[in-house]
């Protein structure tokens, strides 16, 4: 492997602006995972306009900044408050909070912080040597190939979330509605366009993410009653014993390479890989029942398993340009901003980027571990600014930025209107980013399966002779029959059993 | 980014200098009609130049050159506002709606004005006859391109292929669609339409050989033409570009189908003739300077800097050539004609 571009992705984020803008990441992230309601996906989807004025690379490096700082914020709360600030934290508050209780919070602390960071640095370890390797079948990467690609993500992304499968399900369809207006590129008869010019290219991928995401959490955040912040227990020596790291070292370890495998697939991510974590400590400790009444272990795994799937959600998106998760795919919206279209080349054609974002990573950790403890106490006090503020800032900023990005009156209308829908969805218990997910891969689907048909002269046995799109679409299959099949043999188990 | 950068320190600057000037131009003014108006033409407000497409591209960066220039000579801001969408339609019919005073203008298409009505029903489709052309600007040249491997490195060779021929396009009512519909259509080919969206995706379906060929603009494709990893079989304009001396043009063959992209500034019908020459005067002096010569080198661009009727005659002329061709060998551009 030639070193010579991952070096000189280190000499980017070695640029003062780009350090810079990795602070600036990191710091908001923190913040935003401390302030329960606002989460990563909203708060870089609000903050996509300020990026056009911005470097590719440095912001990039500033949003990805946002999402992995993120979950160690979301930790802070967690542990002091029994608040999870993220939802990726929910698991932290059992232990993390019973420990604070007993006066070890600073343990429970030093703990996450050292687990994010090595569950972090694995998962960028991991996507260094991954990702080139990827982009070595760049080429071989045609339109059948997208077409599985596509159809897999969608269908993972409404069955392997952590929400109601069916609603996820009728979240994605939603979305690949929508992806279906505009003109049709292949014969250019206008779809759904009402004769309307601005509806021609079909609908914009920003606002429906400012929408949803931005102006939809901030909505529904406005409904929920702010808990009264207890007064936060004082934080002292951070450092964890010899005995804490030993206990906690296998508990690392196992969450890191969790948190890597369930970030990597569409519909994983932070959240479902630090309830899995948390759930795996458990099951194979000796003393199950200590968990829950402050295990270190139960600190240290959900916290390990978060940040490195924070990480490793960044490989779909940077090699295939598939993203994983909500937050990848506003992400993914960024890059189209920014002109650069993310997919098996990035590596190749822009590897400035790539590196310079994946090496930020390590130095975004190393602030927010250094970070994290002494900021402890200003943190907490940001809990105390009341919704009434922020909330009505935050709508401005939303509306004012989605109309520089275009500089056109009917995104602000789209956001207003995908605001509405994502309050009314979070409220019955719908999630978006299905429908944000299967939006963005829908155009991708439609162009490619047709691009494949025109490629193959209308035989869809094409998709099957190819080893790529072959194998991508046995996987689709199985993911569909596993689990009706595995239901069925130990139903019939079960039955066998009663007979006996 | 030193491109951002630079815009929106020339935004703050001209912003600056326009307000200070704009409050003596009131002053002097008071009393003056449209004519004087033209005068003093541009009386110290800024000047936006609409570009139909996203920042980045070969129209953008063209828009931007323009921009950078004229703001000298002209002693204001000007600036290039991103308008995209619809093919630079959406941008077309907005300017249209604006002011006839010169100081909203916009880098056209070509395309837009002679290929995508081939493809779009009537009333999408951009008629030129509803705006003030200032000048021509340049031509870019669209080449038709393949993998080494493919063996198909000549027209003969996709001739005698013995099957259908799949080519990749940039875009429904694209030149890179319309060139090669006409070129496999004259020379009797069976052949598949593949259309991608834009340039590069194009480029990179050639390089992996998902399609056998591809019309791409010289811009886009020089690189990778220059290193091998690309063979170009013909080009498609009139004549030999200078940046692609020894590949045929599709003329040369005996195929009747130059095929190009050209750019023009546009300004809303009703548009001063005193004002538009004052314009066109600025962009003469753009046109003269090395830096810009040097960036049409840069991007492969061929000047096509004459005056606005005689880019009219053109333009007009290539919208009926292709109408009359297209009928002429049965060739659908799309669905909705």
């Amino acid at each position: 492997m030639d070193l010579s571009p991952v070096l000189d992705g280190f000499g980017v984020v070695l640029e003062p602006t780009n350090l810079l803008y990795c602070l600036i990441g990191v710091v908001v992230g923190m913040l935003i995972g401390v302030l329960p309601g606002l989460g990563p996906a909203a708060t870089i989807a609000i903050l996509l306009p300020v990026t056009i004025g911005i470097e590719p690379v440095s912001s990039i490096i500033m949003l990805a900044g946002i999402f992995y700082g993120a979950q160690y914020g979301g930790t802070i709360t967690s542990v002091l408050l029994r608040l999870p600030g993220e939802a990726s934290s929910v698991v932290t508050v059992f232990d993390g909070h019973a420990l604070a209780r007993q006066g070890r919070a600073g343990t429970a602390l030093g703990i996450a912080a050292i687990g994010s960071f090595i569950g972090g640095t694995v998962s960028i370890v991991a996507l260094s040597l991954l990702a080139p390797l990827v982009a070595g079948f760049a080429l071989d990467f045609g339109p059948p190939e997208y077409t599985a690609l596509a159809m897999l993500g969608i269908l993972l992304v409404s069955t392997v979330s952590s929400g109601h499968r069916l609603k996820a399900l009728i979240a994605a369809c939603t979305g690949l509605l929508l992806a279906t207006v505009g003109r049709d590129g292949f014969t250019g008869a206008e779809r759904f366009t009402f004769d309307n010019l601005s509806l021609a290219d079909g609908l914009d991928f920003v606002p429906i993410a400012m929408g949803l995401f931005g102006l939809g959490e901030i909505l529904y955040n406005l409904e929920e009653r702010h808990r009264a912040t207890q007064a936060p227990v004082t934080v002292a020596n951070v450092w964890p014993s010899k005995a804490d790291l030993r206990q906690s070292s296998g508990a690392i370890g196992r969450g890191s390479v969790l948190g890597f495998v369930l970030g990597i697939l569409p519909g994983g991510g932070a959240t479902l890989s630090s309830l899995a974590a948390y759930a795996w400590e458990k099951r194979r400790a000796k003393h199950p029942e200590r968990f829950g009444k402050g295990a270190v272990e139960g600190v240290a795994a959900p916290e390990s398993a978060n940040n490195a799937a924070a990480t490793s959600s960044f490989i779909p998106l940077l090699t295939l340009g598939i993203p994983a998760n909500a937050t990848m795919a506003v992400i993914f919206g960024a890059l189209l901003i920014q002109g650069v279209s993310p997919g098996p080349q990035l590596v190749t054609q822009e590897p400035e980027l790539f590196w310079g974002v994946v090496n930020s990573m390590y130095i975004g950790n190393i602030l927010l571990l250094i970070m994290s403890i002494p900021l402890v106490g200003l943190f907490v006090k940001i809990l105390r600014v009341r919704a009434t503020v922020l909330a009505p800032i935050t709508v401005l900023i939303t509306l004012v930025g989605v109309y520089t990005v275009n500089n056109d009156v009917f995104d602000i209308v789209l956001v207003i209107v995908f605001g509405a829908v994502g309050y009314l969805m979070k409220k019955f218990g719908f999630d978006p980013g299905p429908l944000v997910l299967a939006f963005v891969l829908g155009s991708l689907l439609e162009d490619s399966l047709r691009r494949s048909l025109l490629m193959f002269d209308g035989n869809p046995t094409g998709f099957l002779t190819r080893p790529i799109s072959g194998v991508l679409l046995a996987t689709f299959v199985l993911v569909i029959l596993v689990p009706p099949v595995r239901a069925a043999i130990r139903r019939r188990a079960a039955s066998r059993k009663e007979l006996v | 980014m030193t491109r951002n950068n630079g815009v929106q320190r020339r935004v703050a600057t001209g912003l600056a200098l326009g307000l200070t000037l704009s409050i003596t131009a009131c002053g002097g003014n008071l009393g003056g009609g449209s004519d004087a108006a033209a005068e003093d033409f541009p009386g110290g407000d800024p000047v936006t130049i609409y570009v139909g497409a996203d920042p980045g591209g070969s129209t953008d960066l063209i828009a931007r050159a323009l921009a950078d220039g004229a703001s000298d000579d002209l002693g204001v801001a000007v600036t290039v506002e991103n308008k995209p969408g619809a093919n630079g339609a959406l941008a077309a019919r907005e300017l249209s709606g604006e002011k006839p005073t010169g100081h909203t203008l916009m880098v056209f298409n070509g395309s837009l004005a002679y290929i995508t009505p081939l493809a779009v029903a009537d009333d999408q489709a951009v008629d030129i006859a509803d705006y003030e052309i200032i000048t021509g600007v340049s031509q870019d040249d669209y080449v038709l391109v393949t993998a080494p491997s493919s063996g198909l490195t000549t027209i003969d060779a996709l001739k005698n292929a013995g099957r259908p021929i799949t080519y990749g396009t940039t875009g429904v009512g694209t030149g890179s669609q319309l060139a090669q519909a006409l070129l496999f259509g004259q020379t009797g080919i069976q052949s598949t339409a593949v259309p991608f969206d834009g340039g590069a995706p194009t480029l990179t379906a050639v390089l992996g050989g998902q399609v056998d060929v591809g019309a791409i603009q010289l811009g886009e494709a020089i690189e990778q033409i220059e290193a091998g990893q690309l063979t170009p079989i013909v080009t498609f304009a009139e004549k030999r570009p200078s940046y692609l001396r020894n590949t045929p043009t599709a003329v040369e063959q005996g195929y009747d189908v130059p095929v190009q992209q050209s750019r023009a500034v546009f300004a809303p019908k009703g548009t001063p003739q005193p004002v538009l020459d004052r314009l066109r005067t600025s962009f003469q002096k753009v046109f003269g300077s090395d830096s810009y010569k040097k960036f049409n080198q840069d991007n492969q661009l061929t000047p096509n800097e004459v005056d606005g009727p005689k880019l009219r005659d053109e333009w007009t002329a290539n919208l009926s050539r292709y109408q009359k061709v297209v009928e002429q060998y049965g060739i659908d551009m799309g669905g909705d004609k």
